[in-house]
């Protein structure tokens, strides 16, 4: 049973229909024992858009995430990716997407190289020329053959990207994508993010806890505050009505965050 | 079909790069290469005919059914489920388009082609052995088919060390548990000689079905359908438990 997105509207475009939504979140729950967890995420992401999800340690970031990529399963609710329900449609829901969830552990006995290509053999069109491009732009390709044992984090991180970016996919869900970087990758990620969203139209979910990077790529923020979504705006209305996106972000949870 | 492919490549290659599954079958050539030695020793020089033509690679296969074949199964299940949870190197798989049925079936399928690739590669190492030690060649057919049988109650062990490599939360319990419930089960099946039938480890020889100058086929039919339930249901429950696990 595959479950298709019906609200969105649709735009004809050249070579195909493309749907203006490109994430949908409905009612989104998850409890865990301790009972912390997520309840009632309710969210929709355009085409393009780059949103980045804010919240303290703790806040469910990770957690909704690992749902909206099928790596954990939610008490209710669903995500909607292109159209299509990462419930009961899971493979065209993640045909196009790349993600990169918590901090990522490749294979430490493989070669960048070959952890690169347990990726690339899901998608015909990859080959070795866009697994070497790919490690070029996050700055990996003098270590292509090196074994991931010998990484230090900040290049397990750049790993991490480039197996997220690999596809070119149209939807990237990234949770912390700047943990492990230093100045310059931190600058780099950046400059990739807005390039992407500008140029190919890709659609970016960033969870962050690093307000700046947020601040500076971001074109709309939800704020995650104990499990609970407490408010979705776009940034440049939040810098028009705030002095900054850390004095917006202290205000609504100081409002909305202890009811 | 073609994510079910590059899923069970991916786990091919996983495997290969392990240093645990090449040192065990290492070990099986040094355990051959070392039976061998002996065998041809007792031959030529104490008088004792200790194998014929066909029996020594059935001799081998007697006793690494019950040793190397078992652990090397545990080893590479162990690696595939417990192991990747326990790192979360299993998020690179998961977060792949194929979905979790094709995950499950992929790495099962790639412990199946491990395992009879195993017992293959004994089997031919311990057929020229046997050539060299009786100066004639054995009878391949039968090797074959006894090796080839082999597999079934392996490959049933294999889906039961998934299992607890599921449900289990490291890859040290889920190694020790496969072990405990190898022994156990082959325990009961002495001790209670009424359930052994129904005991999948009690099949571990039941390749010796084809080796008399009988065969029996309705009770290797009989065999064959007990060790097909027991890979569905194990299946069946694997899959649902993979679904459900929460990384």
């Amino acid at each position: 049973m595959q479950r298709v997105l019906a609200f969105a509207p649709l735009n004809s475009l050249e070579g195909g229909l493309k749907l203006d939504t490109a994430i949908v979140i409905e009612n989104l729950s998850k409890k865990y024992k301790n009972n912390r967890g997520i309840g009632d995420i309710n969210l929709k992401v355009g085409r393009g858009e780059i949103f980045g999800l804010l919240g303290p340690n703790g806040s469910g970031k990770t957690t909704a995430m690992k749902i909206m990529v099928g790596l954990m399963k939610a008490d209710a609710g669903d995500v909607i990716i292109s159209g299509f329900s990462v419930l009961t449609a899971y493979e065209q829901a993640m045909k196009n997407v790349g993600c990169m969830i918590e901090k990522i552990v490749p294979f430490p006995y493989l070669t960048a190289y070959e952890n690169m290509r347990l990726r690339s053999r899901f998608y015909n069109s990859l080959d070795d020329k866009q697994i070497d491009k790919t490690l070029d732009i996050t700055g990996l390709l003098k270590y292509r053959n090196e074994k991931i044992k010998n990484y230090s984090l900040g290049m397990k991180q750049r790993l991490g990207i480039a197996m997220a970016f690999l596809s070119n996919p149209n939807i990237l869900i990234l949770d912390e994508p700047f943990n492990g970087l230093d100045v310059e990758g931190m600058f780099q990620m950046r400059k990739l993010i807005t390039n992407l969203s500008k140029d190919k139209d890709t659609t970016f979910f960033i969870s962050s806890h690093l307000i700046h990077d947020i601040e500076l790529i971001c074109d709309k923020v939800g704020i995650l505050y104990d499990g609970r979504l407490l408010a979705v705006k776009d940034t440049k209305d939040i810098l028009r009505d705030y002095s900054s996106l850390e004095n917006y972000y202290l205000s609504e949870v100081d409002v909305n965050g202890a009811s | 079909m073609e994510l079910l492919k590059a899923a069970y490549k991916n786990e091919i290659m996983k495997i290969l790069n392990r240093k645990k599954p090449v040192i065990l079958m290492a070990l099986s050539v040094v355990f051959v290469l070392g039976a061998m030695s002996g065998v041809y020793l007792l031959n030529s020089f104490s008088g004792i005919r200790v194998t014929g033509s066909s029996e020594f690679s059935i001799m081998v296969l007697s006793i690494l059914i019950y040793s190397l074949f078992p652990l090397f199964t545990i080893f590479i299940c162990v690696d595939m489920f417990a192991g990747e949870f326990a790192d979360q190197t299993i998020k690179i798989t998961l977060t792949s388009p194929a979905s979790r049925l094709k995950v499950f079936l992929s790495k099962i399928l790639a412990a199946a082609t491990l395992i009879l690739g195993n017992l293959y590669f004994v089997m031919i190492i311990s057929a020229i052995s046997s050539a060299i030690i009786n100066r004639n060649f054995p009878n391949l057919l039968r090797i074959f088919a006894s090796y080839t049988m082999a597999f079934m109650p392996i490959f049933v062990f294999a889906l039961v060390i998934a299992l607890i490599s599921i449900i289990s939360k490291g890859t040290t319990s889920a190694f020790m548990i496969s072990i405990f419930i190898f022994l156990l089960l082959n325990g009961l099946s002495l001790v209670f000689p009424n359930i052994r039938s129904f005991l999948f480890t009690s099949n571990f020889d039941w390749y010796r079905l084809v080796l008399g100058s009988y065969i029996n086929f309705s009770k290797i039919l009989r065999v064959l359908l007990i060790l097909l339930g027991y890979s569905i249901m194990l299946t069946a429950g694997g899959c649902y438990l993979f679904e459900r696990k929460d990384i």
